[in-house]
Order: C-alpha cells, then sequence, then structure tokens
C-alpha cells in the first residue's frame, strides 16, 4: 500500500530506514553527553546532574519512542519480523522487504538496549 | 615481604581482606561474576559437547530461537544487571558525605594529608588514621602528574588528578595497619610510593587527632635542632610551631609517630633515618631530596636524635 503523494525518504524498499534506527542512538548519545558535559563544566566542581536527569531521561524516552515508531513501520509497510525461522533468499521486491523490515527490527532492539544503557548512567550516579 | 610486595594480595593489601564496607561491597559483586561466569561457562561448554556428541535431529526454528534467548536476550540481562549494581556500588563509594573529611595531595613520591583538627586544618603525611566504623570522605587531588589512591582492604581506588579533585569512601571495620598504594604509574619512584592506614577506635583516634594537631615541641637549645635550621632542611619540610615552614616535602612535625619512613617503605627506626639522609637516593632511587652525606658523625646523630624526638 505505497502512498500516493511524492516518495519519502522512510517509505516501502528504502534502505534508509535501516541508518535511521542506529543514527537516533548516536544522535541520542551525542546529545546526552553534550549536555551532561557543557552543564558540568559551567557549573562549579562537585556539581550534581539532579537537575538535568531528567533531561537526559525525556531525550531517551523521546529516542525510544522514535525508534519504535521506526520498528512500526517495518513491520507494516516492510512485513519484517522480530524473528524469522529460515533464512530470506527470496530475490523479489517483497523479498528485500522482508529482509531490511527484519534488520530494521534487530536493529531498533539494539538501539533501544543502547539507549538505556546510556540513560542509566545518568539516572544512577547523578553527579558530575 | 618482597613476595608479599609482588604478589601485592596477601596480609596488609589483600583486597578480600573485608577490612572494609567499600571493599566488601566490590568483593561481593566479584564473587557474583565469578561464579556466575563459572556457571554459564559449563553450561555453555555443556551444551557445546552435547551438541557434538548427540544425534539427535535439531530443527532450525528451535536452534534460532534458543541463540535469540541464549545468546542475546540473556546476556543483555546480565550485562544491563550488572551494570546497575556496579553503578550503584560506584555512586556509593564516590558520595561526597562522611563523619568526617581529609584531603590527600599526591606528591612525587609521597602524600600529603590534611585534617580538620580541633583548631582548623593541619597537615601531616604518608601516614593516615582513621575511626573504625566511622565514615570518612576522602578529598583527592595532585600536584603534578596523575596518581591513584588505593587501600586495597578498605577500599577504592581513586584517581589523584591535578588541576580536579575526586573523592572517595571509605568506612573501616576491622581494627589494624592496612597497607596503602599509589596506583597509577607517576614516574621512577612510584612503587615506593606507599602509606599506612591505620584504623584505631573513635576514642583513640580522636586522642590522636589532638596529638597531632599540637605544634612540634623543640628545645631550642637541642643540637640537632640546630643541624636541621643550618643544612636548610626547613626550606622544604615544616615543623609546625616554628620557623621551619617549608611546603615542598613531609610535614615532620611529628614524624616520629609515624610507623613508616620514606613515605611507607621503611620501618621508622634511627638506623633507617640515618642512612635516610646520608643516602637519599640509595633508600628511594629518583627522590626528590638531596642527600646530605657530609654531615659529621656527631652532626648526623644530633639530627637523628631529634627527629626521632618529634612525636
Ligand atoms: C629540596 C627539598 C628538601 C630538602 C632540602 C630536604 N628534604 Fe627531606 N624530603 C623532601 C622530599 C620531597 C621528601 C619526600 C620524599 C619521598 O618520600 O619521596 C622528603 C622526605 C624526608 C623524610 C621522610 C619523611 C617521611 O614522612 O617519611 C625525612 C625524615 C626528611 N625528608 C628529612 C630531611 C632532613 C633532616 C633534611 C635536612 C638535612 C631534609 N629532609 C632536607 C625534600 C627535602
Ligand atoms: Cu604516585
Amino acid at each position: 500500500m505505497r502512498p500516493k503523494h511524492a516518495p519519502r525518504v522512510i517509505d516501502q524498499g528504502s534502505v534508509w530506514i535501516l541508518v535511521a534506527v542506529p543514527s537516533i542512538w548516536a544522535g541520542h548519545f551525542l546529545l546526552s553527553y553534550w549536555i551532561a558535559a557543557i552543564w558540568c563544566a559551567k557549573l562549579p566542581a562537585g556539581a550534581s546532574l539532579a537537575e538535568i536527569r531528567w533531561v537526559i531521561a525525556g531525550l531517551g524516552a523521546l529516542s525510544i519512542a522514535a525508534i519504535a515508531g521506526l520498528g512500526v513501520i517495518a513491520v507494516r509497510r516492510y512485513g519484517g519480523e522480530f524473528l524469522v525461522f529460515e533464512e530470506i533468499t527470496e530475490s523479489s521486491e517483497r523479498g528485500r522487504d522482508r529482509f531490511i523490515g527484519h534488520v530494521t527490527l534487530l536493529l531498533c532492539g539494539l538501539s533501544v538496549m543502547a539507549v538505556l544503557f546510556t540513560v542509566i548512567p545518568g539516572l544512577v550516579i547523578g553527579q558530575c | 615481604m618482597l613476595p608479599l610486595v609482588l604478589t601485592g594480595c596477601a596480609g596488609r593489601h589483600n583486597w578480600l581482606a573485608s577490612a572494609g564496607a567499600e571493599a566488601q561491597a566490590v568483593e561481593d559483586l566479584f564473587w557474583v561474576l565469578i561464579l556466575g561466569a563459572a556457571v554459564i561457562w559449563s553450561l555453555v561448554i555443556g551444551l557445546a559437547i552435547y551438541a557434538h556428541q548427540t544425534s539427535a535431529p535439531r530443527k532450525e526454528p528451535q536452534a534460532r530461537r534458543f541463540i535469540v534467548w541464549g545468546g542475546a536476550a540473556l546476556p543483555t540481562l546480565v550485562v544491563g544487571g550488572l551494570l546497575i549494581w556496579g553503578m550503584v556500588i560506584l555512586r556509593d563509594i564516590t558520595a561526597k558525605e562522611g563523619d568526617l573529611t581529609v584531603r590527600v595531595d599526591g606528591e612525587r613520591w609521597w602524600w600529603r594529608v590534611i585534617y580538620d583538627g580541633p583548631d582548623g586544618p593541619f597537615t601531616t603525611a604518608n601516614e593516615i588514621r582513621l575511626p573504625q566504623g566511622q565514615t570518612t570522605l576522602f578529598r583527592l587531588t595532585a600536584d603534578d602528574v596523575i596518581h591513584s589512591f588505593w587501600v586495597p582492604a578498605l577500599g577504592g581506588k581513586m584517581d589523584m588528578i591535578p588541576g580536579r579533585e575526586t573523592s572517595l569512601t571509605l568506612t573501616p571495620l576491622e581494627q589494624g595497619n592496612w597497607g596503602g598504594i599509589c596506583a597509577e604509574y607517576c614516574g621512577g619512584a612510584h612503587a615506593l610510593m606507599r602509606f599506612d592506614t591505620i584504623v584505631m577506635p573513635p576514642d583513640d583516634f580522636r586522642t590522636w587527632l589532638a596529638a597531632e594537631a599540637a605544634p612540634a615541641e623543640i628545645a631550642a637549645d637541642d643540637p640537632g635542632w640546630q643541624v636541621f635550621l643550618d643544612e636548610g632542611c626547613g626550606a622544604c619540610h615544616t615543623l609546625r610551631g616554628t620557623e621551619a615552614q617549608g611546603p615542598v616535602g613531609p610535614d615532620l612535625t611529628h614524624m616520629a609517630s609515624r610507623e613508616r619512613l620514606g613515605a611507607g617503605i621503611y620501618a621508622m627506626t634511627p638506623e633507617n633515618l640515618s642512612r635516610w639522609i646520608t643516602d637519599t637516593d640509595r633508600m628511594k632511587p629518583e627522590v626528590d631530596m638531596p642527600a646530605y652525606p657530609h654531615l659529621s658523625g656527631a652532626e648526623l646523630e644530633a639530627l637523628v636524635t631529634f627527629l626521632m624526638s618529634l612525636e
């Protein structure tokens, strides 16, 4: 069910969905790192992350929501499955879509874990 | 002595001695890690042997499901759990709270130690005394290069970084003299940069703190004091309450009450002290103190007697 308007970057058949997922992870990592680094550098020694840990957690929630959104697209438009029980070798439009969808879902799992692993130190340690 | 130093894991440097709450926390994590790893390793090897020997038919979906859950989901959970546990420990041992605060400054190759005494802060060196059962907050700095503060039996370690302050707490549970070391290579005498950590009952600790805070007791006509002044020792060393106010080397106000000489490396005896003054570089290669081989026998004896009286 290809939409009628102009093709989007992330649409059925586009490999960009693969790149987008880990990019969100990378973006979240960099943003969290920059925010914490600038916050700690601008405040006196021994400052606390308490005020901004929720910013980091919020960024994490946003990133996970975005990754989940791409995951939904991977399922709906690409027919991706998280677990496949046989090799996807079919050389057809549908086979390629299924493969991209599957890989995207795996990357979604990895990226969600990675984002969580970035958020956890901010929540647990909470000091510069 | 040497085998003990080399292994670093026996007696008073034993990080599995459970002599401190912080070391205990790390030790608990360590045993869970080791035992958990042993269990997982045995399981994996057992499965590999089974898979190699059995001829039972296996189904692809089953194998894939096993890999996803056993090879991806389970490790993620285990590593995530260990990550959180490790971070909670890190948070607790770097907490910025304690019943008392001690500042330690790493120098090549000794330790400047600053206590809050009854009448304000005072400086001593190379030996740290702590009250048993109380949490001491260490505020750590370095003067020249990166050092690392570690009392393995009690807890730690924590880097000391020039231009920055790091912190660490120690809550000693057992009395004794626990060895401390510099745990970050800092130059030639790095391995000889040590200190004693003496854990004592809180009442004794308070008595010691008051005595340590007091100025040096010196008889103005002590011949050894004259040698000390004439040789210029006071340019580098401080004897609190006198004109010797040098900040370069360790405070010597109560040096004779320390158990060891030369940053925790020799017993504090007149013989060792005498050799320290005449053969400094042989006692501690690359040391930042000049040797005084030219002192006459009488001068040296007077100086050593004087220093050994600084209790
Ligand atoms: C140029 C500065 C300098 C001068 C002068 C100097 N010292 Fe030192 N001294 C040091 C330094 C630095 C150390 C620490 C060495 C180490 O442990 O690495 C030290 C260590 C010591 C120690 C061991 C302290 C301890 O806690 O174990 C004693 C004792 C000592 N000096 C006595 C003397 C005497 C006595 C004189 C004069 C005859 C003297 N020093 C002159 C710099 C100096
Ligand atoms: Cu050092």
